[in-house]
């Protein structure tokens, strides 16, 4: 078995573990981060969701019920892991745009409009009503776009078709980091003579270039030109991955990639060690306190069985609502399913309620009666109670 | 293979370098988990893209459900390579081993031929691609080393791989200072080549021969009390992960536990206070090119947790790019733009970085990074030989 010291492991690379583990990191802890694969964030349109439930995300925050767990944090913890994060975002390169004051509308790869907080900065100009005037600009073959259902519903717009000579969002992205490929577009849109207000795009400006090939684009047609976001994959949601996994490594934090923890090693009220299984030998990891940041049913951080929600890694108690029945609604794509309260109960110091052990937090899409879909509580909150928690685990390290 | 697990997410897809430039291949989701629904009778032949895989493994390490789209893919390559008549270039590079020991044998004679306009030729007709120089063979390979002193802290037996044998000796040779330094005593078991390249060229058999004869060698120093240490990244992936899977060779399990990447096994033994290797500082900006088999091996990152231990060395973790080369991927003459593509991507990320050379512990990562690239690439062992100023 090899063994290996840290003072913190964070276990899942979501928004919640990475914003956890780049601020213990910039601590000067020794921080490793292990996960089983890449977080929802990669599926994401990449805008931060913080509470979409009110015009003023505060507000709407203050009126969620009384046992959502944005409740455990004062305004000024949102407020500085926000401020961090868009900090982080520049110093990366890929800024966002945006206030806790008010949230604002992206529209969306269907033409519906989304409401968020932060978008990155290539969204700055999506539209806020449905009469702006916007060319849209779709690639041949592109399947995770879908032009004539965004201009059935906005009234000023109309799309044309460039043949990027690639189909898949990803590869026409990595088409837009060739200067050459990005100048014959420009070319071709100057061609085109656009009279309307701004140009959309779906969100494919490069893998991650994305602000400086939106910027060129706009200086050169005079115009706002905006992505707009795809169905998976997607490209602003990978951006947002990569920025934060790399700036969480320029602070000296180190990944496991493919280690999902399937046991973990105990002494008394602490957790000594996580293991993984690997087709070698067993690998096993030591530290003095642990995140755990695996996010809900999607992310791998909760399980459902027949009956039961499981919590697969420490097997922290889960709180399940009601019974099985009450479970889902009957509108499949309701918000509102029960299962969304499903999760870990935490206190104020983002411990599990109920676990036996003292150096666990907890936080992210895996605390319970976060609803995420239903509340608009996305990236946002994770980032927040990401921060809470690594607060909390620090102020126990100390 | 756990197919029916996939949530149809697409993050395999977004990783999966391959897909991102050649429009050919339909990425890890269809080919994998999509089409094996298709394959599971056993009955339906398998599409002549499966070839196209790489074999990086990407997709592995960024599915969150543990579908392993890679290891479906390949076993469909194997099933291809059992109904079709293989091509030159698969049965040449499937064969590598034996060539590379002709090879080095006649090092002065083969480097010309394989440097010259007719040696080129010859190869563009077998479906060889030319645009990087092929590696030069040496002559005096690792395995005619002499036996090495006893020291005492451990002893480990070292699977070197092919390429440092036939290619790159000296960089064993460092390794094998570096490990002596450390009082660690040294032997060079037999062995043969991993089985990695036939594996990959659709050859089952030959890899499992391959695989045989080195869990019988690896298992008798295993049972004297060694621990076997390697240093290619993918004769690793194949040792810990293919003998068991799907080589299923007899004793597999038993070299797995007891095989260690080089680097890992140096951190292990700092970490249990056996030895305290003394680093001196290196004035070196480095990128760190990470092999997509270190990232599948599932051990981490050891080397660049040793690097950060040298004062002085900047070191950037680069492990997003595929650097395209995949062992004798992107020899193959269909997969030249392929490779040539993401070498490029790879290129440029390190070139932003402002490093002044590469790092990576994977042979054929380096030749490829360097040679399109104009940039000196070291394995990190040769950094790490370096800072420990050893003297022969
Ligand atoms: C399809 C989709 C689209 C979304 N779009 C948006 C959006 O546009 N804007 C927004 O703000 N929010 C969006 N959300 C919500 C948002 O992604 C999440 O609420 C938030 O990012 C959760 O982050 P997390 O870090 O808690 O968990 P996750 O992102 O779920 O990450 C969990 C991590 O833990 C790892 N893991 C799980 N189990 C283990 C284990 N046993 N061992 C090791 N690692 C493990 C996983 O591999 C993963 O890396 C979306 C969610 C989904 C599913
Ligand atoms: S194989 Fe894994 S990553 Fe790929 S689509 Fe299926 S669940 Fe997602
Ligand atoms: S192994 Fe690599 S090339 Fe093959 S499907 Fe997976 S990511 Fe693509």
């Amino acid at each position: 078995m090899s063994v290996i010291e840290y003072d913190v492991i964070v276990i899942g690379a979501g928004v919640a573990g990475l914003t956890a583990g780049t601020l213990l990191a910039g601590q000067g802890l020794n921080v490793a981060l292990v996960t089983a694969g890449e977080p929802t964030a990669c599926l994401s349109t990449g805008c931060v969701d913080v509470c979409s439930q009110n015009e003023n995300p505060l507000q709407g925050i203050a009126n969620l019920p009384d046992l959502h767990p944005f409740h455990l944090v004062s305004s000024e913890t949102i407020l500085q892991a926000l401020t961090d994060f868009q900090q982080v975002m520049t110093d990366m390169n890929i800024p966002y745009t945006g206030t806790l004051e008010k949230n604002r509308q992206v529209i969306s790869a269907i033409g519906t409009f989304k409401t968020t907080c932060l978008t990155p900065l290539t969204m700055e100009s999506s539209p806020q009503s449905i009469d702006e005037k916007i060319q849209i600009v779709t690639f041949t073959g592109l399947k995770d776009f879908y032009p004539s259902y965004i201009i059935s519903r906005l009234q000023n717009a109309s799309f044309s078709t460039y043949d990027a000579r690639v189909s898949t969002t990803m590869g026409i992205a990595a088409k837009f980091e060739d200067d050459a490929f990005l100048e014959a577009f420009i070319s071709w849109l100057e061609n085109l003579n656009i009279s309307a207000d701004k140009i959309a795009v779906p969100a494919v400006l490069g893998l991650e270039s994305a602000t400086a090939i939106m910027k060129r684009i706009a200086s050169r047609l005079k115009r706002p030109v905006f992505e707009i976001p795809t169905i998976p994959p997607s490209m602003p949601g990978r951006r947002l991955f990569n920025a934060l996994k790399d700036h969480f490594r320029s602070k000296g934090g180190v990944i496991y990639w493919g280690w999902p923890v399937v046991g973990v090693e105990k002494a008394g009220r602490l957790i000594e060690a996580v293991t993984a299984e690997s087709r070698g030998r067993p690998n096993s990891l030591n530290a003095r306190a642990f995140v755990l940041a695996t996010g809900s049913f999607v992310g791998g951080g909760l399980h459902a069985e027949r009956d039961t929600i499981v919590e697969p890694v420490f097997g922290l108690p889960v709180h399940v609502p009601s019974q099985r029945e009450g479970w889902f609604d009957q509108d499949y794509f309701s918000a509102n399913h029960g299962i969304g309260q499903a999760g870990i109960m935490v206190d104020t110091s983002f411990r599990a309620v109920g676990c036996p052990w003292d150096n666990i937090f907890v936080c992210g899409a895996i605390l319970a009666h976060t609803e995420a879909l239903k509340n608009g509580c996305g990236h946002g909150f994770a980032m927040t109670t990401g921060h809470a928690a690594a607060r909390s685990c620090l102020e126990y390290l100390q | 293979m756990k197919y029916e697990h996939c949530i149809r997410c697409t993050i395999c897809v977004e990783n999966c370098p391959v897909f991102r430039v050649n429009p050919e291949f339909p990425g890890p989701k269809q080919s994998g988990p999509d089409a094996q629904r298709f394959r599971s009778d056993g009955k339906k032949s398998v599409d002549d893209w499966v070839l196209l895989c790489s074999q990086c493994k990407r997709c592995e390490m960024a599915c969150p459900c543990g579908v392993e789209p890679a290891q479906i893919i390949l076993r469909a390559q194997q099933k291809y390579g059992l109904e079709h008549p293989h091509t030159a270039a698969h049965l040449l590079f499937a064969n590598n081993y034996y060539l590379s020991t002709l090879g080095s044998m006649t090092a002065p004679l083969a480097n010309r031929v394989a440097a010259t306009k007719i040696g080129k030729k010859i190869f563009q007709r077998l479906g060889i691609a030319t645009y990087i120089p092929f590696p030069k063979f040496s002559f005096k390979t690792l395995r005619q080393e002499k036996k090495t002193r006893n020291r005492e802290v451990r002893k480990v037996a070292f699977f070197y791989g092919c390429f440092i044998n036939f290619y790159r000796p000296d960089i064993g040779r460092k390794i094998i200072q570096i490990l002596q330094s450390l009082r660690i005593d040294v032997v060079l078991p037999s062995q043969w080549c991993c089985g990695l390249p036939a594996l990959g060229n659709g050859n089952l058999a030959l890899a499992r021969s391959f695989a045989a004869k080195n869990v019988a060698s690896l298992s008798n120093y295993i049972d004297a009390g060694y621990d076997v240490v390697y240093t290619c990244t993918s004769c690793g992936l194949c040792l810990l992960h293919d003998y068991q899977g799907i080589m299923e060779i007899p004793g597999a399990k038993k070299i797995a536990e007891n095989s260690y990447n080089v680097h890992e096994y140096v951190l292990k033994l700092i970490a249990e206070q056996e030895i305290k290797p003394a680093f001196k500082e290196v004035n070196r900006t480095l990128a760190y090119h990470i092999p997509c088999h270190l990232r599948a091996l599932e051990i981490g990152y050891p080397a660049a947790n040793l690097l950060r231990l040298i004062p002085s060395l900047q070191c950037r973790i680069l492990d997003d790019a595929c650097c395209g080369l995949n062992g004798s991927y992107g020899f193959k003459k269909i997969n030249e733009a392929t490779a040539l593509q993401l070498g490029g991507r790879a290129v440029s990320l390190i070139k932003k970085t402002g490093a002044e050379a590469i790092v990576a512990d994977c042979g054929s990562c380096r030749m490829q990074l360097s040679g399109l690239s104009g940039m000196e690439a070291f394995d990190p062992a040769e950094i790490i030989y370096e800072s420990l100023g050893i003297k022969v």
